[in-house]
């Protein structure tokens, strides 16, 4: 019963998803069942966010008992989720501070807090490209060197300063690059993974929806 | 029983009920010459052909396999090291890093990892290593505890299980990078597995990783990350290595069915993309193109 | 001014040199972090205009927008995160430069519930100020709404069903910009600035189902993927990163933080290039590098 009422559930789902895409949505009611579904996966997805907080909760509060190593830090997490929660969650007519809306607290929080750390730890792979590179980028072989000029070309044609170097080697060198690298080799890897990887994932999802594959339940 | 992958009745009830269902509903037109009101999208024949197709040759060779016909499947690199890799970390006493990917449960990427993720739960229940698996969504939370505990409990080891072991660390992308990043860095594990969907934290995780001197196999569907990993890990699975890595850490022949099955449409989309291009170059394509118009 | 400017980038090239030389003695990758810094820092406080060159595809996205009859509808999308504004904001902004430099009414929205709805808010607002815009007759902001591939669909449909009411409230039939726009059929173009996968639903559910022309600015990591889908058409032209931002504004006569951020770009470009050969040459001499052994 634990396993096979799982297995049905999965089967009926894809099955009617799958179903309904071949269905027209404004003559029939199947075709109309696929955005209803969608909705219900949003709204059931909405309760589960419960589950992340008591989670995080849970872990961290254990720590600020336990004043283990670095419990502060776990503390600032246990306030910074309070502090972004509550105040969005009273409603607005009681204080223009309240919800979500422009000059809110949360909205003050997101905007000079989260957004610029989000920010700089995005701006940190800047950093962590060019020690990347200089540790990887190694011509240990013939496949490495080419991947090495290739890498090279075209950072050199991506930035001004590289093209107008490439520009003085051979007046047509970038448009080649666009031609031959981008256009041509790359597009053509590029769509034999994406067909690759289209493939596994419908291969995967068909061996999911027939109860093949249940390791994501755990057997 | 009709639902188990032994009798594999269910696989044909589905295959029956396509190829019934659609064309007899394809006639239940309010007008047959008006297909703006009809029920049935006869502008998508093509691509339930191709769905049927697909769906006949999965199952023909998950058939065989099961009859037991030996199935080749090739050297995947850093699947082989998985269990060495664990290993490293028992002999080490430092804990093994698993995050399965940054998407939803409903991605079939974060499905991937996950199905990894019970395999090398129940290696970490062997050897009795420590295991942390950071999530950003707490569906994937719910799935990822359901996995970690049952490979516990088939290891006999019920008893060394604790719900902690996965964990919500935050919904934000940088807010977790940033915590798993930490964890790193404090904890210095000596395994750290990447396998599911990642986008621009690749590289800040995988570079920590590396200057906190773990082993790092990662395994993603996502072309454009796909470079950093391999730049920064030991081991990288692409695309559709991650989808395979279930059927070939198991080796149930049911999945190596489905992998073969499945390789074989690859060539069949190759002959077709052959003819295509001959097709074009004699300038008489026009009917070949239009069996693939999208819709 | 001229020798000044030698002056300071050969002191620049000898800093990068000496930072790198620090960095292969002591093996500590944070000289490799001061250098990126350094690099990053100085052309904003000695700065210097770089001439930029159009490539195909900014040409081509530009040719499309300046093709649209002036007063078309087109809906700008801001689906992108805090977390790449420097890459993304710039797009933005040069794309309502030239949609409200053609009297075009402008639709924004965004999926991306994190700061999409705030930063579509503040962005439109701002150029609206600068061209004399009013909100409700020459632009309208729809917001965010949870479920992309519903909303994507939905609107193919009906815009009013997925958005009764516009970001702050107002019903849309109240709006007179709203007044004759149903669905996708009423908007001439479709212009996403994403910085995640949602550029492919934008494809596969907008474009190839209801044919509406897709142009789009993706981050640089992002780019390489989209050369298939606009060689296949179904992208109408691309920008890439920054640079492609930086076309784009040199197109409409507006450079702007694009252009700024450029000089910043190549330096560090030049700077990785010129690591990853000075690593490559002291491996190649060495014993190692030799023996055709792996580091």
């Amino acid at each position: 019963m634990k396993t096979t009422v799982p297995v049905i559930a999965a089967f009926l789902s894809g099955f009617v998803m799958l179903l309904a895409f071949f269905f027209n949505p404004e003559t029939s009611f199947l075709g109309r069942l696929e955005p209803e579904v969608l909705s219900w996966v949003t709204i059931v997805g909405g309760f589960t966010l419960l589950l992340g907080v008591v989670s995080i909760i849970r872990v961290n509060y254990s720590s600020v008992k336990r004043k283990s190593s670095g419990w502060g830090y776990k503390l600032a997490t246990l306030v910074s989720i309070f502090a972004m929660a509550i105040p969005a969650i009273f409603p607005v007519r009681w204080s223009s501070l309240f919800g979500t809306g422009t000059g809110s607290i949360y909205d003050w929080l997101f905007n000079y807090i989260d957004s610029p750390m989000m920010s700089t730890m995005f701006a940190m792979l800047a950093f962590y490209i060019a020690s990347a590179a200089f540790r990887a980028f190694r011509a240990r072989n013939a496949e490495a060197t080419l991947l090495l000029i290739t890498a090279t070309l075209v950072m050199l044609w991506r930035v001004p300063m590289g093209e107008a170097l490439l520009q003085g080697i051979h007046g047509n060198l970038p448009n080649l690059i666009n031609t031959y690298i981008m256009n041509g080799a790359n597009m053509a890897v590029q769509r034999g993974i994406i067909i690759g990887a289209a493939l596994g994932a419908a291969a995967m999802s068909l061996r999911i929806m027939l109860g093949i594959e249940r390791t994501y339940m755990g057997k | 029983m009709a639902f188990s992958t032994g009798s594999g009745r269910l696989p044909f009830i589905f295959l029956i009920l396509i190829i019934l269902i659609m064309p007899v509903l394809s006639f239940a037109q309010a007008d047959s010459g008006d297909t703006a009101n009809s029920y049935f999208r006869i502008e998508r024949i093509n691509a339930l052909v191709a769905m049927i197709l697909f769906s006949v040759v999965i199952l023909i060779y998950t058939r065989w396999a099961k009859a037991g016909k030996d199935l080749f499947i090739r050297k995947i690199n850093g699947l082989d090291e998985v269990e060495e890799a664990v290993g490293r970390a028992t002999e080490m006493g430092k804990p093994v890093l698993f995050v399965p990917g940054l998407q939803e449960i409903d991605e079939i990427e974060t499905i991937a990892g996950i199905s990894i993720l019970g395999r090398v739960a129940r290696i970490t229940a062997r050897y009795e290593t420590p295991l942390l698996v950071p999530v950003r969504y707490p569906m994937v939370l719910a799935a990822g505890q359901e996995v970690v505990q049952q490979a516990y409990i088939e290891e006999g080891k019920a008893d060394s299980y604790n719900k902690d072991i996965v964990r919500y660390v935050a919904g934000e992308q940088f807010a977790f990078t940033a915590t798993v990043n930490g964890f790193m860095m404090r904890e210095r594990p000596a395994t750290n597995i990447y396998m599911g969907a990642f986008f621009a934290e690749s590289l800040l995780l995988a570079e920590t990783g590396n200057a906190a001197g773990s082993i790092q196999i990662a395994g993603t569907a996502q072309p454009a990350q796909l470079p950093f990993f391999i730049a920064a890990c030991d081991y990288t699975l692409m695309g559709e290595e991650l989808y395979a890595a279930s059927a070939y850490l198991s080796r149930e022949p049911l999945l190596l069915g489905g992998l073969k099955g499945q390789d074989w449409m690859k060539v069949l989309i190759i002959i077709l993309i052959l003819l295509g291009i001959i097709l074009v170059s004699a300038e008489v394509s026009d009917w070949y193109l239009s069996m693939f118009e999208s819709v | 001014m001229t020798i000044l400017l030698v002056f300071a980038y050969i002191l620049l090239i000898l800093i990068g040199a000496f930072l790198l030389y620090m960095a292969f003695k002591t093996d500590d990758r944070r000289y490799i972090y001061a250098a990126v810094a350094f690099y990053v820092i100085f052309p904003v406080i000695v700065t210097l205009k770089l001439p930029i060159t159009t490539s195909p595809e900014v040409k081509q996205l530009y040719d499309a927008v300046e093709a649209l009859p002036d007063s078309s509808t087109v809906m700008l999308t801001f689906d992108y995160y805090p977390s790449t504004l420097a890459e993304t904001e710039p797009m933005s902004h040069a794309a309502l430069h030239h949609l409200f430099r053609k009297d075009c009414k402008v639709i924004t929205m965004t999926t991306i519930p994190l700061g999409g709805p705030s930063i579509a808010e503040r962005v439109t607002r701002k150029l609206a100020e600068e061209y004399n815009k009013v909100y409700g007759i020459d632009f309208v902001n729809l917001g965010y709404k949870a479920n992309y591939v519903a909303v994507l669909k939905g609107m193919g449909t009906s815009i009013e069903t997925i958005y009764p009411t516009d970001n702050s409230g107002t019903r849309l039939s109240e709006i007179p910009m709203m007044e004759n726009i149903e669905n996708y059929s009423d908007i001439d173009f479709i212009f996403v600035v994403a910085d995640n996968s949602i550029v492919d639903y934008w494809i596969s559910i907008v474009n190839a189902q209801y044919n509406n022309p897709v142009g789009t600015g993706v981050t640089a990591v992002m780019a390489p993927r989209y050369f298939a889908y606009i060689s296949s058409g179904q992208m109408t032209g691309m920008l890439g990163g920054m640079k492609g931002a930086a076309e784009y504004e040199t197109l409409l006569n507006k450079p702007a933080a694009a252009n700024m951020g450029m000089t910043s770009q190549s330096l560090v470009h030049l700077f990785i290039i010129f690591s990853v050969i000075a690593g490559n040459i002291i491996f190649l001499t060495s014993k190692k590098g030799r023996d055709g052994k792996r580091t």
